[in-house]
């Protein structure tokens, strides 16, 4: 007993090296020279690593396959325009992020959380887009020609990476503590069988209550980061269906239901996806969907399953050279 | 003193059709209560209503003095009834020790912070601690019904509804798990039992209640129940009771 607790000791000390090594060379990058257009990647990366570690609590923990997450990423970013431009501190904006998009989940968790899989994933869309049309024509946010933020003094693009570092180095720290937590093990029990969960006292719809207001909360904030950086917000983009759907596919990519996975997927997607839209501006959606359908059929575990497997091989390789080399 | 539980003209409909009928009840706290009737009588559709998964069309259900007729099925668990399923449901991608643990935390609350030792202690009470860090889909049809009681007995049950432990076991095994319940029970834990298997029923139980289409035909201990030409009939039909 003891030597499996030193064990597990080890293999967390292991992990928490890797995410700090991973968080201080993200942290010291931009003093090496890197270029502007770099930096701005890296900061798009990031956003979309908040959004991506958030969506996988929901979906890849807990199983609930949401299309709409565009509604907690759209609200934050507008709640931050609003916030800056009425004179709140950045900070304080994206708290209201937030908690605007924690509100909206409730309002949307509690109807929709009484549907079983594909009815629930069908049901996240039809919201997303009654809520993306409610937006397009709501005078008071511009309506369909969007929202502009204007912040007095200089645009410094570090201020903004940092941010985004900060926040989801957060979204990483809450993933991992929910992984190992009793709240966590409640979350993957309801993914596995909701009704037998409940038959051993787990509540699933408050379950799945608290981590959509997690994820939301998440969401909304990387929303809320966007819109400062971008300075202008529109319903189409942050509301837009292609944004619920970024958010879904991160974390499928990267290896839903891990804590690196999500991380992973959003790199991918957040420094691939730009060059793809400027190489095929038609046909980059016909790609992901063709990305999508490989993983699922053959590695829904994504970029970690194969990572896992590859380590497998050369693990294997090794032992039999070993064993060779003895022999 | 009253008893744990009371079902009271409990009825059930499902579109129309009668799975119970005015069914009525009584288990007493220490007791090995069995349930027993063919296919289709409204055995699982009881436990069912009993755990909280089903809600009755009408009836009462008193349990410890309370009115807990349409409660849900982790509020049961968490005032000290719970179930197993006859169709083994672990968590499949968990591991064994993962999917107690579970139980352990959401039931009536682990006996300490540290949930390692209750944890080994309940998979080797049912034999599961040479498969503790198994996958729960790698585990074979016995295995799996142990982990599915194991599950149930870390929320630490006052009233245990049992399900068909035994189908698909063999011999051994079956006397094994029987030998559980004894043991289960004489910790002071009630247990409600729906079985198949008339031979367990006989070892085990101190009442028997038999349900016929949706109807209690009859309740004793087991000798009367096994002797009554109505249950003989209800279950190998009219001639062989003659």
């Amino acid at each position: 007993m003891r030597a499996a607790s030193t064990q597990m000791g080890r293999f967390l000390n292991y992990r928490v090296a890797g995410w700090g090594t991973l968080l201080i060379v993200l942290g010291i990058l931009p003093w090496f020279g890197i270029s502007s257009n770099l930096t701005r990647l890296l900061f798009t990366a990031l956003v979309w690593i908040i959004a991506s570690v958030a969506w996988n609590l929901l979906g890849g923990v807990t199983g609930q396959v949401s299309f709409g997450f565009a509604v907690f990423y759209g609200l934050g970013a507008y709640a931050a325009a609003m916030g800056i431009n009425g004179g709140l501190h950045p900070l304080a904006a994206f708290t209201i992020s937030g908690l605007v998009a924690a509100l909206a989940s409730i309002f949307i968790g509690l109807p929709t959380f009484r549907l079983r899989g594909p009815y629930f994933a069908i049901a996240t869309i039809g919201v997303s887009e009654a809520v993306r049309v409610v937006m397009t024509n709501l005078s008071f946010t511009g309506g369909a020609s969007g929202y502009r933020i204007a912040e007095h003094g200089r645009f410094r693009p570090l201020e903004h990476y940092y941010t985004a570092l900060g926040f989801s180095a957060v979204a990483v720290v809450i993933s991992a503590w929910i992984h190992e937590s009793k709240f966590g093990l409640s979350l993957q029990a309801v993914r596995e069988d909701e009704e037998a969960a409940a038959d051993i006292g787990v509540n699933p719809l408050k379950a799945k209550l608290m981590v959509h207001l997690l994820a939301a909360t998440l969401t909304g904030i990387a929303g809320g980061v966007y819109a400062r950086y971008a300075a202008y917000i529109h319903p189409q983009g942050v509301f837009g269906f292609h944004t619920s759907v970024a958010i879904l596919l991160m974390p499928i990519i990267g290896g839903a239901g891990t804590v690196a996975g999500p991380v992973i997927g959003g790199f991918v997607y957040g420094l691939v996806q730009e060059e793809l839209v400027a190489a095929f501006p038609q046909f980059h959606l016909l790609l992901y969907g063709a990305l999508l359908i490989v993983i699922i059929l053959f590695e829904p575990r994504g970029v970690t399953g194969w990572l896992g497997r590859l380590r497998g091989f050369i693990e294997r390789i090794w032992r039999k050279s070993a064993t060779a080399s003895v022999g | 003193m009253p008893p744990l539980l009371s079902v009271e003209r409990l009825t059930k409909y499902f579109a129309g059709l009668a799975a119970l009928k005015d069914v009525s009840f009584e288990v007493e706290e220490g007791q090995i209560c069995g349930l027993i009737g063919p296919n289709g009588a409204g055995k699982t559709t009881l436990f069912s209503i009993i755990a909280g998964s089903v809600s009755p069309s009408s009836g009462t259900i008193t349990y410890s003095g309370k009115d807990v007729t349409r409660w849900k099925s982790f509020q049961a668990v968490r005032a000290g009834v719970a179930r197993t399923h006859q169709i083994t449901r672990p968590f499949r991608s968990m591991t064994t020790r993962q999917n107690v643990e579970i139980g352990l935390h959401f039931g009536r609350g682990p006996a300490s912070g540290s949930t390692w030792g209750e944890v080994a202690e309940i998979l080797e009470g049912v034999g599961l601690g040479r498969v503790a860090d198994r996958p729960a889909a790698s585990l074979c049809v016995g295995d799996q019904k142990r982990l599915e009681l194991a599950r149930t007995l870390a929320a630490k049950p006052k009233l245990l509804l049992c399900d068909e432990v035994c189908s698909g076991l063999t011999e051994t095994e079956m006397n094994e798990v029987l030998d559980l319940l004894r043991r289960i029970r004489g910790r002071g834990t009630t247990i409600l039992y729906v079985e198949h298997n008339m031979r367990a029923i006989m070892s085990t139980c101190d009442q028997v209640v038999v349900l016929n289409f949706g109807e209690k035909l009859t309740e004793g201990p087991p000798l009367k129940i096994q002797n009554d030409p109505a249950v003989i009939e209800a279950y190998l039909g009219k001639t062989a009771a003659d």
